[in-house]
């Protein structure tokens, strides 16, 4: 078995002005998903972001604070999983709830030095 | 799985919570708590995605009223006068703020603003389904068909009104308050209109207008000042209405009239609670509008069957309607009524007394109903003449559909 990372990358859902009803509905889609994946036994970690950006860049340390206003596309948070190959990460991530807001999943596979 | 919260529980408590809150911290700063409160339920949809508190409700609370005292402190350090407003906050205890007799007051409060003469009466409806209700700005524009930058001006000229006039956040007294409560009904009313009447595809949002103004309407009744006959009459009639809403609409989403409805899919519970509630409304004399038309509706629900329709009483509670208040609307449905009773002369009558234009986009309905009467008096010419112009006015699809199919009825009948 191998480890994934599952990057979630989009807009900030303070920026498109959901409803209260339209939050709950939406939390309770993430909400199945953990408990799915939990209950297979594969979730390993996973955090949620806030969107504020400290970005620091270049040579001479430029730091910069953003907003998520201010970009187009934020990662907004990761979920760590177990399991056997890419194909079987595209399957978990089949569930994500927010392609419709224009979200997107990136899979990565985390690096492991073999001793 | 499911969660454990229930249905609506973050709309719900979004119109409570920015109630409670402009109680205590004034309609002056009502962005920053509608801010503060979208903000928590921001918070709330992500930290609950892995785990659900023990009390969602009580969460919700500390965190929007945590939320606000930072932005207050904040501001505090801009402007001197807030350092009161935080004295006050200080004294208040989330337990006492919550408490459901607050609530409930607040929002009354609330419904109070949302229909005060002062906002321009289109900004009242989109007021009271955003502060009151908890929609958004896209979901109003959704429910009642129209662009979100109109909604958004609207909003805008509502909360500006509240600021320059700067209304006060109560429920009016003595003699102010029965010419204000009417107004609180209409609006009330209005927005069940738009659920209800709504040419929207989407059943679902039509179905929370309605309940929307069923739950408003259940807050005026909950309260002694506001808990007048009225008050019990639309009510009782929302849930004559509400009852029939499922058997409207076809399988195929098609429009059925009251004829073609399935009335085994009515609702008994509802139909039992309007009737309690319509118990309620005739324990005082005087009637209004709400109490004629729940007796109109009381009436189609009481015959077992289309035919069986007593259309005599009808007749007679549609002509006290139209003289407490004189419509166009009503003189059409007088019209039809007629029709349905085989008297085809007073149909007649009725149908002269009517401008087309008093209908403005219903007026597909006046031609409708003539081609009707022309139908079962057996001209055909004019029957299919009338049919045509009803098609040419009409814009709803489902409303086309159906008019479509009665001019093939005609086609092949007459």
């Amino acid at each position: 078995m191998k480890q994934f990372m599952m990057i979630f990358i989009g807009a900030d859902y303070t920026d498109l002005g959901l409803s209260p009803e339209e939050m709950q509905h939406r939390m309770g889609k993430w909400f199945s998903w953990g408990q799915k994946m939990e209950a297979a036994g594969i979730l390993r970690g996973g955090e949620a972001l806030t969107p504020q950006i400290r970005r620091i860049a270049g040579k001479e340390r430029t730091v910069t604070d953003l907003t998520s206003a201010e970009v187009k596309e934020i990662v907004g948070g990761y979920y760590t999983v177990e399991a056997k190959d890419f194909s079987a990460v595209q399957e978990i991530a089949k569930d994500f709830p927010d392609y419709d807001l224009g979200g997107t999943v990136e899979i990565r596979e985390i690096m492991v030095f073999d001793h | 799985m499911e969660t454990k919260l229930i249905d609506h529980l973050f709309r719900h408590h979004s119109g409570k919570m920015v109630a409670v809150l402009t109680r205590y911290f004034g309609l002056s700063n009502l962005e920053i708590i509608e801010d503060a409160v979208q903000d928590t339920f921001l918070k709330a949809s992500i930290l609950w995605r892995k785990e659900q508190p023990e009390n969602p409700e009580a969460w919700l609370t500390k965190v929007a009223k945590n939320r606000i005292l930072d932005i207050f402190r904040k501001l505090k350090s801009e402007q001197k006068h807030l350092a009161e407003i935080e004295k006050g906050i200080a004294a208040i205890t989330i337990k006492e703020l919550f408490l459901e007799s607050e609530i409930e007051d607040a929002q009354l409060r609330m419904i109070f603003t949302a229909c005060h003469p002062k906002l321009d009466s289109k900004d009242q409806i989109t007021f009271a389904l955003k502060t009151i209700a908890g929609f958004s700005i896209k979901e109003i524009a959704s429910a009642l068909l129209m662009k979100e930058e109109t909604i958004k001006k609207r909003l805008l000229r509502a909360r500006n009104t509240i600021k320059k006039t700067n209304l006060a956040f109560k429920i009016p007294q003595g003699k102010e308050l029965s010419q204000r409560i009417e107004r609180v009904l209409n609006v009330i009313y209005l927005i069940f209109n738009e659920g209800f009447h709504s040419n929207k595809k989407e059943i679902l949002i039509r179905k929370e207008l309605c309940g929307e103004a069923i739950r408003l309407c259940k807050i005026l009744l909950k309260n002694k000042h506001t808990q007048i006959s009225s008050s019990y009459a639309l009510f009782a009639l929302m849930c004559f209405h509400s009852a029939r809403l499922d058997s409207k609409i076809n399988t195929e989403n098609q429009l059925l009239d009251l004829k073609n409805q399935d009335r085994n899919k009515w609702s008994f519970p509802l139909i039992q609670l309007g009737n309690t509630m319509m118990h309620k409304a005739v324990e005082s004399d005087e009637f209004s509008t709400y109490h004629y038309e729940a007796a109109i509706v009381a009436e189609h629900i009481k015959a077992p069957n289309f035919e069986q329709t007593n259309w005599d009483k009808i007749l007679h509670w549609y002509k006290r309607l139209h003289e407490l208040q004189p419509s166009a609307f009503h003189l059409l449905t007088m019209a039809v009524v007629c029709i349905q009773n085989k008297k085809y002369v007073k149909a007649n009558y009725y149908f002269k007394q009517i401008h087309p234009q008093d209908l403005a986009q219903r007026a597909y309905l006046f031609y409708g109903a003539k081609a009707d009467y022309f139908a079962k008096i057996n001209k055909k010419k004019e029957a299919l003449k009338y049919i045509d112009l009803a098609l040419d006015k009409v814009t709803n699809n489902l409303e086309k559909e159906f008019l479509k199919k009665r001019k093939d009825r005609f086609l092949k009948n007459l």
